[in-house]
């Protein structure tokens, strides 16, 4: 499971960004498949990306509402959150384990041989903040010096969009270096702190940051998949809880809004203890004896 | 599959349609074909 996970992760990272023509025609693609997103978090604005960010695409959505004028219908992203509502109830985070081009950049560097801490459990409930703030209030709310809303989470925070947009189209249009100011800096920063962070924590941006994993996480306990644990084969051994990249303990916490369904604790489990698949009801509640 | 889910399906299923006929597929295109400064960091 892990190789078809490493594979998946691989495919989808590359197949997704597999414009090559940048250097010779458009800077970055613009064709028809740019009317889709991408499932997990790959900026629109890398130069071989195929796809739309889905949360770039969220928040242009909701700026736009500002400029609604009557007799028009109205741009409100139903469309992309229709997408993700389908995707995060069928599959809960599942696209951010297997799925998510920034999620397997920070795999990779948590290969590193460096030595691995522990998240501080408090910080998760950061991307809750960062969903309802940067991604749907300030959008509509706090306008740049033209009066114009801004896509916030992209212009102050996301650091797949500085590492796959940013950094690449500065390099290929040396020109755009005399635009850039403490906006870029200022996420430059942040990608470095990220990209350090991975190396010592495992997937800190998808646990402390990502509004997207924030969003697929509200349909963690009633997806069609689950990962079933099944009591009686479990030892309490905590092999499960050894490997989990996002800090969950499968054994104690069923459908944990952290639980990115990568498998790899169903994987490591020598007493088939955990399982994967579609969800079953729960089995109606006993009556007890005294119940009239 | 929970019942919540299911009326959760249908009702992304139903937003995604109405996005895809009130122009959402247009704008999305159009956004992504430009380049997003802000992802940049112009500024």
């Amino acid at each position: 499971m892990v190789a078809l996970r490493w594979l998946i992760q691989t495919v989808i990272a590359l197949g997704t960004n597999a414009y090559l023509l940048f250097p010779w025609g458009s800077v970055i693609y613009q064709g028809p498949l740019k009317a889709i997103c991408h499932p997990g978090l790959n900026c629109y604005s890398c130069p071989g990306a195929l796809l739309s960010c889905p949360v770039g695409a969220v928040q242009n959505f909701v700026a736009s509402l500002r400029y609604y004028t009557p007799g028009s219908i109205p741009h409100l992203g139903a469309m992309v959150v229709g997408y993700l509502g389908f995707i995060g109830t069928l599959v809960g985070r599942l696209p951010c384990g297997w799925l998510c081009p920034f999620g397997f950049i920070q795999d990779l560097l948590n290969m590193i041989p460096f030595p691995k801490f522990n998240l501080w459990a408090p910080l998760k409930w950061v991307k809750y903040g960062v969903l309802v703030a940067m991604v749907l209030l300030m959008p509509f709310f706090l306008l740049d010096q033209y009066g114009l809303g801004q896509p916030w989470f992209c212009k102050l925070l996301c650091p797949a969009g500085t590492l796959l947009g940013a950094l690449p189209l500065l390099g290929l249009k040396p020109a755009l270096w005399t635009t850039v100011g403490f906006y870029f800096w200022n996420k430059f920063t942040i990608l470095v702190l990220i990209i350090v962070l991975a190396m010592f924590i495992s997937r800190p941006f998808c646990r402390i940051l990502c509004p997207l994993g924030a969003f697929y996480s509200l349909f963690s306990r009633i997806t069609l998949v689950q990962l079933e644990f099944i009591q009686g084969n479990c030892v309490e051994c905590r092999a499960c809880v050894r490997v989990c990249p996002t800090g969950v303990s499968p054994y104690q916490q069923r459908d944990s809004r952290e639980c990115i369904m990568c498998l790899k604790c169903m994987d490591s489990c020598q007493f088939q203890a955990l399982n994967f698949g579609l969800r079953r009801p729960l089995p109606a509640p006993k009556e007890s004896a005294g119940h009239t | 599959m929970p019942k919540t889910a299911i009326w959760l399906v249908i009702i992304f299923t139903v937003l995604f349609i109405l996005g895809i006929n009130t122009g959402d597929l247009e704008y999305l295109m159009n956004l992504g074909n430009t380049i997003c400064l802000s992802c940049i960091g112009v500024g």
